[in-house]
């Protein structure tokens, strides 16, 4: 039996996935996007948050088991709207045998993964193919601008992407909106090219960058720089309606 | 919404008809009262002469546009008695609030099957029986006066119309003058009278009922006959739902926008047919489209509700004016049975101002009449807390606590004065019947009792047997030495019990089912007691403004409370509750045996309207109020954070700790956050991004 580290479990869950959702968020995160509005879930490890009132321990460790069972408290809700559970992050695949072990244990539950598909192949294969349907986060199409805003190159994630796309598993594609970053209408076609031939791509989600990403950095002694003007409203592109791919703004 | 709604609607939201507006002291009504007590005129004659004084100096206008008419041109309604008077009458009675006849719903229904003129006959052939008494036979004609001062107002209306060129309204007006409606036109314009009437004869909270039922055979007629259609038909709706907001700013309620027009659709019938129809829907629609806070609407719904009609509410929800509210017919019409209420008048139940649930036509009940502290009577228990040797020990000197307080409250409301409402009583069953005015009592003459700080009992007891008796980490004396200096010395305990302490809300069985327990022991304490009118006592899970009196003085609690300091409203979660979600907060608050308070009060959640952009979440949103409503829970009230709110949470972080905002993939509690970004959702919220 093996734990997870966690920093949240969110009730109501409207945009992540099918029905009604319980999103449990995994602590500890490969890339280091600039706009990432939950900084509390890049570091493998629980750490200090200091909020108006008090400061609290942001992460907790829970077995898969007890995970599981807090889980299921809520089928019947599930069954009854069409939703599930989503694991999100942070990256979920950084605390792969817990992922997969919770997911086993939710039995006829639907899941879903949120990932930015950073992770070693043959576990991103076995979690896509353990889920219900995948939300796969395309930050940037070209590998160079997405080393410098996120830290890695997307060399890894395009090669699971391609395996997501075979494997018929169906999935999202989540693509932020930042402005000045990749809300370009070159990296919107190029985004789109990536998702062609993919029968189980369900739609795209274009999710707005909103002023609120900054709101954790100072509560954990971070400042937030992130390198673009965030008062700027992004441009949407929609370069996917066109290819007959499902299009969603949020 | 046609152009015509919505230029009538931009002139009320202006003011445009204030003008029209003339005090009781230009008028020459200000020294009536004066008159009245220099005649030595009974009460209830009072109230007609007052009634026909003030329709007759009332100055018809007709709003551009206007085809249902009467708008109020007087300011104030003043009172039948003097000053002297009412000083007199408050030392030999008690009073309910303001003292006139409030909080109850009429038989619309009833009036507009049968139209003005059958009730004087009515009346006429009561007052043939020999048998009558003088106090029977002045109420009877009190009441045929305040008809006929009815008819000679809308006489004058009609007059008004004719004069303008108005012949449709004119000839709407010419027919409710007497008859009964037969088209929808006609019975929205008799129904406006009646209702500007009630509010004229200084009764208050005029609920408006089951619109939709008593409106829907009039609609059914037009449409049969051809004479209207559908999108007809909503025109009128909606202008009927606008004329609530016309004179609603001088409608007395104990707070502005406390003006008690709530109206309640759909619910299900002995049959077990569901009664939501194409005027419910409009209903829906028409407050959607008006965006305007009256007529506050109530949606009765049950296990079976088709998952549209939760859909319509959500949408209307995302609207956030804060309803619909949902009220739960699998548990509230077996909890009035239960309270003796016959089955066809506890399934014909309405909501009172709030959330009380009350009989049209024949209850002349008092739901909101007192309130028991639960947190007040756990606050009291600590003073005794080292002499329990057990939590069993403490929760029984809680429990007889409850019910000596429900007996002391059960004989502090006797001698209840209220003035005569000979006007109502021509809309309320058997007063005719019976030559009684209404204000002396109806078919049901119950009391209803609210019960604050719930969960804040609920928490602090939990908090004491975890604590003190079974971890044994505090000790009772510790704890009691804690809360009387109110945690000053020891902020370790404040932390601990604050954050850390067992709440309602989270889904955890221990702590819900000592609130369970609480609820039980209240509507205990309440069983069998009766008040003078012969009525029985209702407990409830509302609170009203009561729950602002009862945190005042309150010391410290075991829940990590600091002495004063707010305790929730209604049936809602502690404010320091670190929320999993609603979903556990309505698991929380459905376990309690809900059936057996029913007095009502809702529990309130609040959510960020902007999960609710889209079709989807709307969606989403239904299948949660379904889940809510198939739990058992028993009435469900939504807002949605507003500028106000916000801006509220950010000036007095205290009374708002437990409000979260989400955006995709984040959320937050909001008074944690730093101000540039209190700032930014408060634009964000204003702003619709």
């Amino acid at each position: 039996m093996s734990k997870g580290l966690l920093f949240s479990i969110e009730e109501f869950a409207l945009n992540d996935g099918p029905g009604i959702r319980t999103t449990v968020f995994l602590k500890g995160c490969p890339l280091r996007c600039a706009w990432c509005h939950n900084p509390e879930g890049w570091l493998p490890e629980p750490q200090l948050m200091r909020k108006k009132e008090r400061t609290e321990t942001c992460g907790f460790e829970m077995e898969a088991s007890d995970l599981a069972a807090r889980l299921l408290r809520d089928r019947d809700l599930f069954a009854q709207s069409g939703g599930g559970v989503t694991f999100t992050g942070g990256e979920p695949l950084m605390q792969g045998p817990f992922l997969l072990e919770t997911m086993a244990l939710l039995q006829d539950v639907h899941t879903a993964v949120e990932t930015c598909g950073h992770a070693p192949e043959p576990l991103f294969r076995q979690v896509a193919e353990a889920a219900g349907l995948i939300l796969f986060d395309i930050k940037l199409a070209d590998p160079g601008l997405h080393r410098r805003w996120t830290g890695v190159d997307n060399v890894l994630i395009l090669r699971n992407l391609a395996a997501l796309k075979a494997c018929g598993t169906p999935f999202v594609a989540r693509v932020p909106l930042i402005p000045g970053v990749n809300d370009s209408v070159e990296n919107m076609r190029a985004t789109a090219s990536l998702l062609e031939d993919a029968p189980s791509l369900q739609r795209v989600e274009l999710l707005r960058y909103h002023k609120t990403a900054g709101a954790k950095y100072p509560m954990l002694g971070l400042d937030y720089r992130p390198g673009f003007d965030t008062e700027a409203l992004p441009q949407v592109h929609d370069c996917f309606t066109e290819k007959g791919m499902k299009l969603l703004i949020l | 919404m046609t152009e015509r709604i919505e230029k009538l609607r931009a002139f009320l939201r202006g003011g445009g008809h204030h003008r029209f507006r003339r005090t009781p002291e230009e008028l020459g009504l200000d020294g009536l009262s004066a008159r009245f007590a220099a005649e030595c005129l009974p009460d209830v004659e009072r109230s007609a002469r007052m009634l026909e004084a003030l329709l007759a100096a009332e100055q018809p206008v007709i709003l551009e546009g206007e085809r249902i008419v009467a708008t109020r041109t007087i300011s104030r309604i003043p009172s039948v008695f003097t000053d002297a008077e009412w000083a007199e009458i408050k030392a030999a009675h008690t009073l309910h609030e303001r003292g006139t006849v409030s909080n109850i719903s009429a038989d619309y229904e009833g009036i507009l099957r049968d139209g003005l003129g059958a009730r004087r006959a009515q009346i006429a052939t009561r007052l043939e029986d020999p048998g009558l008494d003088e106090d029977g036979r002045r109420f009877l004609k009190a009441a045929d006066d305040c008809i006929t001062a009815l008819q000679g107002f809308i006489a004058r209306y009609e007059d008004c119309a004719r004069a303008n060129g108005l012949d449709e309204v004119a000839e709407v007006l010419r027919v409710i003058r007497s008859e009964a409606p037969q088209t929808l036109h006609q019975a929205l314009q008799l129904l406006r009278m009646v209702h500007f009437t009630l509010w004229e004869s200084d009764c208050y909270h005029n609920t408006l009922g089951r619109f939709d039922q008593y409106i829907y055979p009039f609609y059914e007629a037009d449409l049969r006959a051809g004479r209207l259609d559908r999108d007809g038909a909503a025109d009128l709706i909606t202008e009927f739902f606008l004329t609530c907001n016309k004179d609603s700013d001088l409608y007395v309620g104990m707070q502005q926008g406390d003006n008690g027009q709530s109206i309640v659709l759909a619910g299900r019938d002995a049959d077990g047919r569901y009664l939501f129809n194409e005027v419910s829907r409009i209903c829906l629609e028409a407050s959607y489209d008006l965006n305007l806070i009256d007529p506050k609407i109530n949606l009765r719904v049950d296990k079976d509700t088709p998952l549209d009609v939760f859909e319509q509410g959500a949408r209307l929800t995302k609207r956030g004016l804060g309803f619909p509210q949902y009220d739960n017919d699998d548990v509230v019409v077996p909890g009035l049975i239960s309270l003796g209420y016959a089955p066809e008048d506890a399934r014909n139940y309405v909501v009172a101002a709030c959330w009380e649930f009350i009989i049209p036509k024949n209850g002349m009940e008092i739901p909101n009449i007192d309130a028991l502290s639960f947190a007040g009577i756990v606050s009291e228990a600590m003073g005794h807390l080292p002499d329990f040797p057990d939590y069993d020990a403490l929760w029984a000197w809680v429990d007889g606590r409850i019910k000596a307080e429900c007996r002391r409250i059960a004989s502090a409301h006797d001698r209840l004065y209220i003035v005569p409402a000979p006007f109502m009583s021509v809309l309320m069953g058997g007063c005719i019947e019976r030559a009684r005015d209404i204000s002396l009592g109806g078919v049901y003459n119950n009391y209803g009792v609210h019960g604050t700080g719930l969960s804040t009992a609920a928490d602090s007891l939990a908090a004491v047997r975890k604590n003190v008796y079974e971890d044994k980490s505090i000790g009772a004396e510790e704890l009691c030495a804690a809360l009387a200096d109110d945690f000053k010395t020891r902020p370790d305990l404040y932390e601990k019990l604050r954050f850390d302490g067992p709440k309602m809300g989270l889904d955890d069985d221990a702590v819900d089912a000592v609130g369970t327990a609480l609820l039980d022991s209240f509507a205990e304490g309440l069983k069998g007691l009766r008040n003078e009118r012969g009525g029985i006592w209702r407990a409830g899970t509302g609170t009203a403004m009561y729950y602002i009196f009862h945190a005042k003085d309150l010391p410290a609690t075991p829940d990590g409370r600091h002495a004063g300091e707010v305790i929730p409203a209604n049936f809602t979660p502690s404010m320091f509750l670190r929320q999993r979600g609603p979903v556990s907060v309505m698991r929380s608050f459905s376990k309690q045996h809900l059936q057996d308070a029913i007095n009502g009060g809702p529990l309130t959640i609040e959510l960020d309207d902007s999960i609710l952009r889209n079709d989807e979440s709307v969606s989403k949103l239904a299948e949660l109020i379904r889940f809510f409503v198939r739990r058992g829970g028993h009435q469900l009230q939504l807002n949605t954070l507003d500028k106000e709110t916000l801006l509220d949470a950010k000036a007095h972080p205290e009374l708002h700790r437990n409000l979260i905002v989400r955006v995709w993939g984040w959320s937050g509690y909001f008074v944690e956050l730093d101000e540039c970004y209190q700032d930014h959702i408060i634009n964000r919220i204003k702003y619709k991004l």
